[in-house]
């Protein structure tokens, strides 16, 4: 069965559509990514996912229930990291663990056995007695995302929720989230830090101006959209006079760094170029090949050249 | 635990902290013990239905339905601190409804509104202990002017807390709504004795209401008037309330 079942899901304020028709099949176990850029309509995605407003048009099932129907249900079964920050200024990182884990009714041992584990996995022991409004933002954002594992939940909605930490913080935090969906945790997350989604994701939903324009794994997009290939020359050859020499040959072009070859025929294109400059005796310092990443893929895609979906 | 519960239990850890509990009750002694015997000399007594009050004992009466007022800002403190601090989409993005978010603050301000005007009752007992007539019909008077001033009280600052957007304007607003409470009422001096039209405003204002109501079960001076200003008080509270749960369940995230 499916944790998100959503159909021709949409959100409209006034005339202006936030989410179009956007179709979703997150099934359960996976890591499922949510890319775009930023006003996509990622965010009002995950509030209608998490039934925080209701959608304009569309139907939407998640954990096996009807968005409409059994909202209070869903929300008991999720759990949700929106973008916004979220903390109660006065109180201590410890007690508002303490605190949270009691609203959603974990017994009082239960909580504090959580409180430590979570403070230690997530390396906030040096600041547990420090209240929240004291707290930097990157701190602030560790404690919202962990404090959020203080009570049980099949399916976790993460929206942006590396922004504010620093590249140690972040890594924890993608490896802990990898070790909770080994032990069959479902994660919708979105972001749009390609290199999180390629080392997190098991899928990848990309969407742009509220429409959807594809959904595959990481690698099957690369291997679907990723047949352009890069390779950069360095050479000793003055860029301004090298220019006007390549200008014939299609998907090369001078720049000031070096000679860039963008082709789905690159190896032929590249033939080519390393004949001109040999004729012309230029020196090549270094070549190097530029694996396709989805950074690139997302990048041409929201850029409006992706092929319909 | 119901979500209810919960969620007040939540509302009370983050309201009273010892600041808040200090300012509660350093703020109104000193009204009561500075102004109150200060000012003593200026107004020998003051007449309350058919008798008549020191000044001490009428201001430290008057400074429960004043602090019940104070405390139950707190509602409207929790709304705005919720929604700034992202909190109130987090608790609606739990296991919680709207309606039990609107139903736990008023529990948290009917508990701050009865503790505080028990924190006050004690700390002015000593100046009014000499006039006070407790009797069943007058404790219960008490305790429907603690709840319905909370509900009245906490629903307006809901309702400041929902319409308003930056913490200046609430600041602003909050204060000038609360001053005016306090000072155009007879909480601090009898209304027998303002001039025209300041006497009229005092019955404008739902603190006079609440502090009458108050001080007819302290003082045991129940009248038919006490009666009209208890439906006024009963009133006024339904409305607010109906109003600030309006706009809490249409507040936008």
């Amino acid at each position: 069965m499916s944790c998100i079942i959503a159909h021709s899901l949409s959100k409209s304020y006034g005339d202006t559509g936030a989410v179009r028709g956007v179709d979703l099949d997150v099934r359960p176990g996976q890591v499922f990514g949510f890319l775009g850029p930023n006003g996509a309509g990622k965010s009002t995605t995950i509030k209608l996912l998490t039934t925080l407003i209701p959608p304009t048009s569309g139907t939407l099932s998640v954990l096996g229930m009807d968005a409409a129907r059994e909202p209070l249900a869903i929300r008991s079964r999720i759990g949700v990291v929106l973008q916004q920050p979220s903390y109660e200024p006065t109180l201590s990182v410890e007690k508002s663990f303490e605190k949270y884990g009691m609203m959603w009714n974990v017994p009082k041992p239960e909580r504090k056995a959580r409180m430590e584990r979570l403070l230690a996995d997530f390396d906030l022991g040096d600041i547990r007695k420090k209240r929240n409004e004291d707290l930097s933002i990157g701190q602030r954002r560790r404690v919202q995302v962990a404090r959020e594992f203080m009570h049980d939940m099949d399916l976790l909605f993460l929206d942006e929720p590396t922004v504010g930490l620093d590249p140690n913080a972040r890594r924890n935090l993608l490896d802990y989230l990898r070790a909770r969906v080994a032990t069959g945790l479902t994660i919708f997350y979105t972001t749009h830090i390609l290199s999180e989604a390629e080392y997190l994701c098991d899928m990848v939903a990309i969407i742009s101006k509220g429409r959807i324009i594809t959904v595959d794994t990481p690698d099957a997009l690369k291997s679907r959209f990723g047949s352009q290939k890069t390779i950069n020359i360095h050479t000793d050859g003055d860029p301004a006079a090298m220019a006007p020499l390549l200008s014939g040959i299609r998907g090369c072009t001078v720049e000031e760094g070096g000679i860039k070859i963008q082709s789905e025929d690159a190896e032929s294109v590249l033939l080519g170029v390393l004949q001109i400059l040999n004729e012309r005796s230029i020196t090549i310092q270094d070549i190097s090949a530029v694996p396709t990443n989805l950074e690139d893929i997302f990048l041409r895609m929201v850029g409006g050249n992706a092929p319909d979906n | 635990m119901h979500p209810i519960i919960r969620l007040t239990n939540r509302n009370l850890t983050i309201s009273l902290h010892p600041g808040f509990l200090i300012w509660q009750i350093i703020f109104p002694l000193i009204y009561i013990f500075v102004a109150g015997f200060a000012y003593a000399p200026l107004i020998q007594s003051v007449p309350l239905g058919a008798r008549d009050l020191d000044y001490p004992a009428f201001l430290a009466s008057g400074m429960i339905g004043f602090n019940i007022m104070n405390s139950t800002l707190v509602s409207g403190i929790i709304i705005w601190n919720d929604r700034r601090h992202g909190m109130f989409e987090q608790i609606m993005s739990g296991p919680f409804t709207r309606a039990q978010y609107i139903l736990s603050n008023i529990c948290t301000i009917w508990i701050i509104g009865i503790i505080s005007a028990t924190l006050i009752a004690l700390v002015g007992y000593p100046v009014f202990f000499d006039s006070i007539e407790f009797s069943l019909v007058t404790i219960p008077l008490i305790i429907f002017g603690a709840v319905t001033g909370s509900i009245l009280f906490g629903s307006l600052a809901s309702i400041i807390s929902t319409r308003l957007q930056s913490s200046e304007g609430f600041n602003v607003v909050i204060n000038t709504v609360f001053l005016f409470f306090a000072f155009v009422s007879t909480a601090f001096y009898p209304a027998e004795g303002a001039p025209e039209p300041l006497r009229s405003i005092f019955y404008l204002n739902p603190l006079t209401y609440l502090v009458d109501v108050i001080r007819a079960g302290i003082f045991g001076t129940f009248t038919e008037f006490v009666f009209y200003e208890m439906l006024v008080l009963l009133g006024l509270a339904a409305a607010l309330f109906a109003v600030a749960s309006k706009l809490l369940t249409r507040l936008d995230f």
